[in-house]
């Protein structure tokens, strides 16, 4: 009996001491490496660096907020939240805005970052919902030079090592105000195609590597965790105003058949939108038509016309859906064909690269080189002018998809982001 | 052109004329020779296209089979396969074209046009053929275009869809056919490629009509096409319908480059140019020396002919042959020996007829003074015893003596015509002559008769002996005045003629009859009564020795006009005249 009793408390001990096991395994873990691979090629993380390359662009985004931070930042409804400034005031003419700034917030060389006065004075009588919608966009990020022309920032990581456009490492700061982040470092492999990513993703040489929209669907069957992240890809026909009437314009962009292409092509994955922002960003996309009229295109455009397009033919997203788009042009008589130097109309990425209708504005109209947006108007007047003037027309909105091992958790907020080394790769 | 001539010219004809018809039998044989090759090189060429396209056929059929048997068409068909999976299965069954399509020809998966999914197939084929065991031709949409293949169409997942996929027929089918030298095949596929073993052909609207034909008659047609300005770019085509099921899915065109047969062609001309060329040189030469040996002796009987013709009677012709132109020359000689005796049997005969005529004439002329001198003589013998005798006697010797001059005066003339003398040409101005003849015939009154003179202001002056022109002149003014016995106009004109002077001497009289014309200028015929008939007779040999002409027009009633035509030099003397044989 004794002899049962004590076999009884010994598996008790062993179940006891498996399930401590377990939630250990559950908790976050300091260390090891983020070995993460993606297609763009970032020149800098330099917040005042803007990049032509709408990828680029994309993932400078991403990857900057690690290194540099701002003084607000927007949370997931777009409403500023103190982050470097913990609060602010104004003076009694409401002309001047005055920041007061986190204390002990470090820099990567390990100084403090204290303002003059702790605080930062910002003279600008606009209100304040703009200001602080201004300050939380990368370009407000928090750049100190340092004496040797380094760049410091004060985010959870430090550039350690940084090859323009082929590799960076990023170490944890272990000073950061916000608590040292799980990883120890992330070491970024830049200009990888999809395949190649897939590929290392396969053999274990990557923890997190990027997936097209179309693919999303087969990983997930398969059990692999996937993750979608801002910033977001939209999908759009870029024509040369100046070359192409505008009757043409509105015939192709009518002759596109968006629902088989996002059906079949993007097997469902992002949205079919005639606007360049998101309706969970703006709420407003339905009021730009997306739906297919060919009886009404082949009325604009009666006899035939050729157009010259042009488009990534490596990107494995975007040249199935070209290649769509020149089969349901061609129903609608406009015959479109490859050609060499400037294309008559290009099928393009643009990247919402913030969760502001305003600042992913802004960063849109930098890289089509259009005038910059109005901070007084809505994002539907900027947006609606932005289309006219650049002669954009959006398609659809891709997620930019993440393939992660089963060791990444908590992605993808990158300072929370922790290493399961016992896990499956 | 001369005989010599004419036979040269039938002698070259008719070496370059046989020349030519070799040369065009050998050119025509030949072409019909390269014919017959050609059209036994296409119909293998034909064969060996059918063979060469049912062996593709079965491999294609075998493939498209093994693409519907395999588990990715089945996934398409269920929809659990990307919509471009096509291509992968298209690659594994090793197809240049795949379809995976619904019953009712919607695309489901495309390996050469991924981004068609949700359309339907457009493939110009009838209905029935979807469900066709066979391998057929059928127009294949691209993005690049429009292309032929060789299709098969099978059934997938128990029929839930059905995979058609082929293989283009492509330049390397016909360049399999291992055509021979200077040969080569095309192919036409609809709706209007034209393709070879290097490719597509560039300016294919030349074989356009050509294959307009077999499209029109479904039959074999034949033609030629010159791709350059270059005639040996030409190339002769037999073009054969290729059908499936009634229907015209192609035209083989099998070409036979004309270069070579050309290039013959032009050599055996050049060749027959050649030979013909050389041909006529050497039939020319032949001929020259042909017609010299024959026509030679034709040439010296007419060199006799017309010494004969120019009064050279002992022209003579030698006899060179014995054949016909022999016995030409012989004829002739007899014949120039015969005028010859006739010539001189005329000559005496026309002598004594002269004599006689003289001798009548003189002893006309002397009878008539004899007579009054007989009659004179008997009257003074019989008076001499009369007292009258002294009285006769002077008036019978005054009668003799008159007679006696008139005597003289007869024989004088005869004396004249027989002495006259050679002429001595010298440059004279025959309107001089005439104004000198007219004044000595003027100088004694006629009044009834008025002389009108006529006479051209240039070209008058020629080569003449003054004397004799003068006395031939003054002969017919004398014969004009004679003719004019009751009055009437006398008119001598002179005019430039030819390449000389015309001298016309008209009276007004009574004419002459055709007769009297005929026989004016006979010696000592004359119509005059007392007229010797020499005058003309001298007029006509002064002008005979001026070698010039005189002619005589007249009628009865009309008066009489004696023309003169003299030329304007004479011909030297020492110069030789006259052809002789």
């Amino acid at each position: 009996m004794r002899r049962t009793a004590l076999r009884w408390i010994a598996a008790g001990n062993a179940i006891l001491a498996l399930a401590a096991a377990l939630e250990a395994a559950r908790r976050p873990r300091y260390g090891g490496e983020l070995r993460v691979e993606i297609r763009a090629a970032i020149a800098s993380l330099d917040p005042g660096a803007v990049s032509e390359d709408p990828v680029a662009l994309g993932a400078q985004r991403q990857w900057m907020p690690l290194v540099f931070e701002t003084l607000v930042q927007l949370d997931d409804h777009g409403r500023p939240q103190p982050w470097l400034a913990t609060s602010w005031t104004h003076d009694t003419a409401r002309k001047t805005w005055v920041f007061q700034v986190r204390k002990n917030v470090k820099l990567h060389d390990g100084s403090t970052w204290s303002p003059a006065g702790g605080s930062i004075t910002i003279p600008d009588d606009r209100a304040i919902e703009q200001i602080l919608r201004e300050l939380a966009g990368a370009r407000s990020a928090i750049v100190v030079k340092a004496e040797d022309g380094a760049l410091l920032g004060t985010g959870p990581f430090r550039v350690a090592r940084w090859d323009a456009g082929k590799s960076a490492t990023l170490v944890a700061h272990d000073q950061y105000w916000g608590g040292r982040p799980f990883l120890d470092s992330i070491s970024i492999q830049m200009g990888r195609s999809l395949a190649d990513q897939a590929s290392d993703f396969q053999i274990g040489k990557a923890d997190a590597v990027e997936i097209a929209a179309r693919d999303l669907r087969a990983p997930k069957l398969r059990g692999t965790t996937i993750a979608n992240t801002l910033p977001m890809d939209i999908v759009a026909l870029q024509f040369d105003n100046g070359r192409v009437p505008a009757p043409v314009r509105q015939a192709l962009a009518l002759s596109i058949d968006r629902a088989s292409i996002h059906n079949v092509l993007l097997q469902k994955q992002g949205e079919i939108s005639g606007a360049l922002l998101p309706n969970w960003l703006t709420g407003y996309s339905f009021l730009f038509p997306a739906e297919r009229n060919l009886v009404r295109a082949k009325q604009l455009v009666p006899a035939p016309f050729s157009l010259t397009f042009g488009y990534d033919r490596q990107d494995a997203a975007i040249r199935p859906i070209a290649e769509r788009i020149a089969v349901n042009a061609s129903e609608a008589g406009i015959t479109l064909r490859q050609g060499t130097g400037a294309a008559d109309v290009r099928l393009v990425r643009l990247p919402v690269t913030a969760g502001d209708p305003w600042l992913a504005l802004q960063d849109i109209t930098a890289l089509l080189k259009v005038a910059p947006v109005l901070p007084a108007a809505s994002p539907y007047e900027n947006e609606k002018a932005l289309m006219e003037s650049s002669g954009v027309i959006p398609l659809f909105h891709l997620p930019r998809g993440w393939m992660l091992s089963s060791k990444v958790k908590n992605w993808p907020r990158f300072e929370d982001v922790w290493l399961d080394t016992g896990a499956e790769p | 052109m001369t005989f010599r001539t004419k036979l040269l010219f039938i002698s070259s004809f008719m070496v370059a004329g046989a020349v030519a018809l070799v040369t065009g039998a050998v050119s025509i044989s030949t072409r019909r020779a390269f014919d017959a090759i050609d059209r036994e090189r296409r119909q293998a060429l034909l064969t060996q296209f059918r063979d060469e396209l049912a062996a593709r056929s079965s491999e294609v059929a075998r493939r498209v089979e093994l693409a519907a048997s395999s588990r990715g068409a089945q996934q398409i068909a269920a929809g659990a396969a990307e919509y471009d999976h096509a291509q992968t299965e298209a690659a594994s069954a090793g197809l240049d074209f795949l379809d995976v399509v619904e019953p009712d020809l919607t695309i489901i998966s495309s390996a050469h046009w991924p981004a068609r999914f949700g359309y339907k197939n457009d493939w110009q084929i009838a209905p029935d053929d979807w469900h066709s065991s066979d391998v057929f031709l059928a127009r294949i949409s691209t993005p690049d275009g429009n292309v032929m293949a060789l299709t098969a169409i099978r059934p997938v997942a128990g029929g839930k869809a059905l995979v058609a996929g082929g293989r283009r027929l492509s330049p390397e089918l016909l360049k399999s056919l291992g055509v021979a030298p200077g040969m080569r095949a095309l192919l036409w596929l609809p709706p209007g490629e034209v393709i070879g073993a290097e490719g597509p052909v560039t300016d294919p609207q030349k074989l356009a009509s050509l294959i307009q034909d077999v499209r029109t008659t479904n039959r074999e047609a034949t033609g030629a096409v010159q791709w350059t300005s270059d005639r040996s770019s030409s190339e002769a085509f037999l073009a054969l319908p290729i059908t499936r099921a009634g229907t015209l899915a192609g035209v083989l065109l099998a070409g036979t480059s004309l270069s070579t047969q050309l290039g013959l062609e032009r050599s055996i001309l050049r060749t027959g140019l050649v030979v013909g060329a050389s041909g006529i040189v050497i039939g020319v030469l032949l001929g020259w020396w042909t017609t010299e040996r024959i026509t030679r002796p034709v040439e010296r009987l007419a060199a006799g002919a017309r010494a004969v013709a120019g009064g050279d009677l002992s022209a003579r012709v030698e006899v060179l042959s014995r054949d016909e132109i022999g016995d030409l020359a012989n004829a002739f000689n007899r014949m120039t020996e015969q005028l010859l005796e006739q010539r001189d049997r005329a000559i005496q005969a026309e002598r004594v007829a002269a004599w006689r005529e003289l001798a009548r004439r003189l002893a006309h002329e002397l009878k008539n003074p004899l007579f009054p001198l007989q009659i004179t003589i008997e009257n003074l013998q019989r008076s001499r015893e009369s007292a009258e005798f002294d009285e006769v006697f002077r008036e019978s010797t005054t009668t003799l003596l008159a007679e006696l001059g008139n005597l003289k005066t007869i024989i004088g003339r005869f004396s004249d015509f027989a002495k006259m003398p050679a002429p001595q040409f010298e440059t004279v101005d025959i309107n001089e002559i005439v104004r000198s003849v007219m004044k000595l015939n003027f100088q004694v009154e006629r009044p009834n008769a008025k002389p009108v003179l006529e006479l051209a202001s240039d070209g008058t002056r020629i080569q003449a002996d003054p004397d004799q022109l003068r006395r031939a002149l003054g002969n017919l003014v004398l014969n004009a005045l004679d003719a004019m016995p009751e009055g009437g106009t006398l008119l001598v004109r002179t005019a430039p003629h030819d390449s000389g002077v015309r001298l016309a001497v008209s009276d007004s009289g009574q004419g002459l009859t055709e007769e009297e014309c005929q026989r004016l200028f006979t010696p000592y015929y004359t119509t005059k009564q007392h007229g010797t008939g020499l005058g003309l007779a001298i007029v006509q040999s002064v002008v005979s020795d001026h070698n010039g002409k005189i002619s005589v027009s007249s009628g009865s009633g009309r008066g009489t006009t004696f023309t003169i035509d003299l030329p304007a030099s004479q011909p030297d003397p020492l110069a030789p005249r006259g052809e002789t044989a």
